[in-house]
């Protein structure tokens, strides 16, 4: 405490590397992009950019393209993100009521979070190929259909394997954070919902879910950002097709990008996204506070 | 602990020296970046870096090249990316449908103005492959191949369904409902497959039933794609989709080599790449080759074909230099062996050609028709694919879908 | 009585738990088993699950590790990686050490910035990330990936060191100031060994995100030679419409083992870490 300056500098010197690499490769394009979403920014227009205001924001908000990839994608975090939540839930009580193997469970359970993006979407992308093995499980071996389902080829049959996709990869994330959650909750608070008579449903009801809340608000804000991140499933399974109808609001920014070449309005549909995960954000806190007040 | 961080150390070591270190050995070397869309398993490419490069380099021993594989949508993606990063490659091997946008860009050299033996190379190859890289009076490649689509059908499935080889668009349609159904597994068969829904999978169906893209100053498309016989040529494929004859542009849909190869496919269009393809992954299947169907029209095919082109960033006398090598009568040789129709006029009077099995193609790409020459062409090309890809899904109808499609173009050429 | 029905719901327990394992596992072994099987029998029918034994084979395997090119691609992956890891561990512990530990000018702020952009998806940065590539001179360079994987990772990764360092009894700290040494002695003798286990756990994510990172690298990669391993699997979907699965799957494997052994090997470390931080959320 006694060298103030000495203590300045060191504290300086440990934040500068940080500070620099995170101004630099984050900061400073969020700044850009935030400029870019004002001017006309396209391959005609390279070398001089003409400032267009909101022009950019009017032509993403009225493009019929944006507005399926945009309702594509909150379709996507609205089934996802509960799913992932539910079924990670669900097993991390389970694990968590076991004594030998979990580790083992655990690992496994674990195994399609660390699979790449890149991956997992390949085999999904054969498995639901249209004549794939799931296919003819359903048509030869068990009857249920009597064609082969184009599961790929339409906008919500591509969309449903992204979204079974996203859920299938999520669930071992949500296991494990959930699982961790678990394990801080007291025990003695079950024991005397049980001496007040609280059944299993009780118990999860007014033990469980009150004791991990904020368990619940990180993984919600964080799977909600997750979804709208959706980009390689889509852009491996379908990219886009048929007809732009399968795009999440991501590949359809990365496409007008660099297949269109507007970056003005790829600048802007990017903002777009980010102010709606802010707001979202904001909500799903306020949303838990209120619980926490009654 | 101690020895595994010691291996990570050398391991790192290492890989920085092979991934750095091997990029400049010696300064008076040129490398020369060649961009391409040879596919990453096929002939072509097993030729051009096991053959060509090789042989190019030991004639210049001062000149090393660095060719990259790119897909082919990738590549014109790529290339949009790079001229604004300013990191394009000295050449590129284009699809001649997109040299007009790039030249639009600035980004592709004049040749006959920079390059003194310009017009010594191009007499040596063909002219009428030669005017895809003309635009104005300028020349903005050379010719490197050309190429146009024929169809290819199952020979067997053919036989067993007692049907003719089609040589009109109603034998076409006809034979097409025949073959399709289901094989001795109880699968599905098509009668003819198309991988995708743009230009070049449309464009011989609309000519040859006598429709267009645009007029003949390519300055319009309303009345044109959205003519009657364009429409009807929409709408016959539209048509022959909903009742599970055709199929293949679909994202669950077996890939066309491997449909075709394991006959669930009946016919096929491509170009003369499927013959070195089905040799190499079915080589026991048997199969013809006929021209596409006439419409009312006539037949007309597509003209594909690539020039390669030299771009304002690239080492001009070290590009050059690898551009007349491609388009020299060794490297057109040597790819003519993997089906990749010559443009040099010399190699198409070489025995190679003349016994080559692309024969049936060459006659083809007599009466094969250019894409439209146009700037916008890569986005018309993609409008086209989503319009005609909703009339097959049958949310509109082909005549709904095709005005407005002609509206949007319209707006497109006059830009 | 209550012995047995214990007994039944235990058993119930491992049976729910096991049947999803095989759901979760199926498709991966799906991959493995498609990645044995040789080539042409990828359109068989009907279509195995498994391959018949005797018709079991490497040649998809051989193949792959006959290409210079999967090779580099392999060790390209593991250089970014390991090094985007690195520069990020130390960055990171260094901000959350400063961030927990003391108050100075735009603390608040520069913490506030950092948790908010943990709200922008990585991927709409890319267009003016791209931009900052271009007048670096990094396109088409490794050097081009890490600087921004590492920007990437430095949110979550301040976020979640910084649970440790504030898990560190305060007293520790101070003895040490007491005794003379500087606010680097306090970081490099205190705060960097107590908080191993949640750097670990950091290191391990950031790993796995730099080693499947596909879009940027995908965007900023163009040589053969210098993809990294997602850039070089996605490429096998050429244009002719042929896809060769068994080689995909064959690479695919591949690249899934070491992650899996850091994983198996670290699980412990990897679980702790993820949870530390959500819990106090």
């Amino acid at each position: 405490m006694k060298q103030k300056t000495g203590q300045k500098v060191q504290i300086g010197l440990l934040l500068l590397p940080g500070i620099l690499i995170f101004g630099f490769f984050t900061l400073y394009p969020i700044a850009k992009l935030f400029v870019m979403s004002f001017f006309k920014w396209d391959f005609g227009s390279m070398f001089s950019q003409e400032f267009i205001g909101l022009g950019n924001y009017k032509e993403v908000l009225s493009d019929p393209y944006f507005q399926t990839a945009f309702v594509n994608s909150i379709v996507y975090t609205l089934v996802t993100v509960p799913a992932q939540m539910l079924l990670g839930l669900l097993i991390a009580m389970l694990i968590n009521n076991i004594t030998r193997f979990s580790i083992g469970y655990r690992v496994a359970y674990y195994l399609p979070v660390i699979t790449s993006w890149v991956i997992a979407s390949l085999v999904f992308k054969y498995v639901f190929n249209t004549e794939g093995l799931l296919n003819y499980f359903l048509t030869n071996v068990i009857h249920l259909t009597s064609q082969n389902v184009r599961w790929l080829d339409s906008r919500w049959g591509g969309m449903s394997v992204a979204m079974l996709l996203g859920i299938w990869k999520g669930i071992g994330w949500n296991m494990v954070v959930f699982l961790a959650a678990l394990q801080t909750v007291p025990k003695d608070l079950y024991e005397s919902a049980a001496l007040d008579g609280a059944g299993t449903l009780q118990k999860f009801f007014y033990v469980t879910i009150p004791s991990i809340k904020g368990t619940i608000l990180f993984a919600l804000v964080m799977l909600t950002i997750g979804g709208f991140n959706v980009f390689t499933s889509i852009k491996m399974i379908t990219d886009g097709n048929p007809g732009h109808k399968t795009e999440s609001v991501l590949t359809w920014m990365y496409y007008k990008a660099f297949s269109t070449g507007k970056f003005g309005y790829s600048a802007a549909l990017s903002f777009i996204i980010a102010i709606v995960l802010a707001i979202l954000a904001v909500i799903q806190f306020r949303m838990m506070d209120h619980n926490k007040l009654e | 602990m101690r020895t595994s961080k010691k291996t990570l150390a050398v391991l790192l070591t290492t890989m920085c020296v092979g991934t750095f270190g091997t990029v400049n050995c010696s300064a008076e070397e040129v490398t020369i970046n060649f961009w391409h869309h040879y596919s990453e398993q096929s002939a072509e490419n097993e030729t051009l870096t096991n053959v060509l490069i090789p042989e190019f380099e030991k004639e210049n021993p001062d000149i090393k090249v660095n060719a990259v594989s790119h897909e082919w949508g990738d590549l014109h993606d790529k290339i949009l990316i790079s001229a604004k990063s300013e990191t394009l490659p000295d050449v590129a091997r284009l699809d001649s449908a997109w040299v007009p946008e790039f030249q639009k860009m600035g980004i592709l050299v004049p040749l006959n103005q920079e390059i003194s033996d310009f017009s010594e190379t191009a007499d040596s190859l063909l002219e009428s492959a030669m005017s895809t890289a003309k635009i104005g009076d300028d020349y903005f490649g050379l010719a490197l191949n050309t190429n146009t689509k024929i169809m290819f059908y199952n020979k067997k499935a053919f036989e067993d369904a007692g049907v003719e080889v089609p040589q009109t668009m109603e034998e076409f349609v006809e034979a097409a409902k025949k073959l399709a159904g289901t094989n001795e597994n109880g699968q599905q068969v098509w009668g003819y497959e198309e991988p995708a829904l743009s230009g070049w999978n449309l464009c011989p169906f609309i000519w040859s039933m006598g429709g267009a893209i645009t007029n003949e100053e390519q300055t319009q498309a309303t009345g044109y794609l959205n003519s009657p016989e364009t429409v009807a040529a929409i709408q016959m494929l539209a048509d022959l989709y909903s009742e599970n004859v055709i199929t293949g542009w679909n994202s669950g849909d077996i890939p066309m080599t491997d449909g075709f190869g394991t006959g669930r496919y009946a016919m096929i269009v491509d170009g003369p790449w499927k013959i070195s393809e089905l040799e190499g992954a079915y080589p026991d299947f048997e199969y013809g080759t006929a021209a596409f169907p006439a419409g009312e029209a006539g037949s007309y095919s597509v003209l594909g074909g690539e020039d390669i082109s030299m771009f304002n960033t690239a080492d001009k006398e070290a590009a050059w230099k690898f551009m007349q090598f491609m388009t020299g009568e060794f490297a057109q040789e040597e790819m003519a062996k993997c089906s990749q129709i010559p443009v040099n006029k010399n190699t198409l009077e070489s025995d190679t050609v003349k016994n080559a099995d692309f024969a049936p193609f060459i006659e083809a790409i007599r009466t094969a028709k250019s894409r439209p020459t146009v700037a916008s062409w890569s986005e018309i090309d993609s409008e086209l694919a989503t319009a005609v890809s909703a009339v097959m899904n049958g949310e509109k109808t082909a005549q709904d879908a095709m005005d407005e499609l002609a509206e949007k173009v319209d707006a497109l050429l006059a830009e | 009585m209550k012995f047995t029905r214990k007994n039944i719901s235990k058993t119930l327990t491992y049976l729910v738990l096991t049947l999803g394992i095989v759901i979760v596992v199926l498709p991966m072994i799906y991959m493995v088993s498609t990645a044995l099987k040789p080539n042409g029998a990828l359109y068989e029918y009907p279509p195995k699950f498994f391959p018949k034994l005797k018709e079991i084979t490497l040649e998809n395997f051989a193949y792959i590790l006959s290409q210079k090119k999967f090779i580099m691609n392999f060790l390209n992956s593991l250089l970014v990686s390991t090094v985007t890891v690195l520069i990020a561990a130390f960055v990171s512990s260094a901000m959350a050490f400063c961030i927990a530990r003391f108050r100075f000018p735009g603390r608040k702020f520069l913490f506030t910035f950092i948790m908010l952009t943990m709200i922008i998806p990585g991927t709409t940065l890319i267009v003016p990330q791209y931009e900052l590539a271009v007048k670096l001179k990094t396109i088409n360079s490794l050097t081009g990936l890490i600087p921004f994987y590492v920007a990437w990772v430095i949110p979550y990764s301040t976020f979640m060191i910084k649970g440790f360092v504030e898990n560190v009894p305060r007293e520790l700290d101070e003895a040490i100031y007491i005794d003379g040494g500087s606010v680097f002695t306090v970081f490099f003798r205190i705060m960097l060994p107590l908080t191993k286990p949640g750097i670990a756990s950091v290191s391990i994510f950031n790993f796995l995100t730099a080693w499947e990172e596909f879009p940027w690298a995908n965007t900023v990669i163009n040589d053969d030679l210098k993809r990294t391993l997602p850039i070089a699997i996605s490429g096998f979907f050429g244009q002719h419409q042929f896809t060769q699965w068994g080689y995909v799957f064959a690479l695919s494997v591949l690249s899934l083992l070491p992650i899996l052994v850091v994983f198996i090997a670290c699980q412990r470390f990897f679980i702790e870490g993820l949870t530390a931080g959500s819990v106090k959320g």
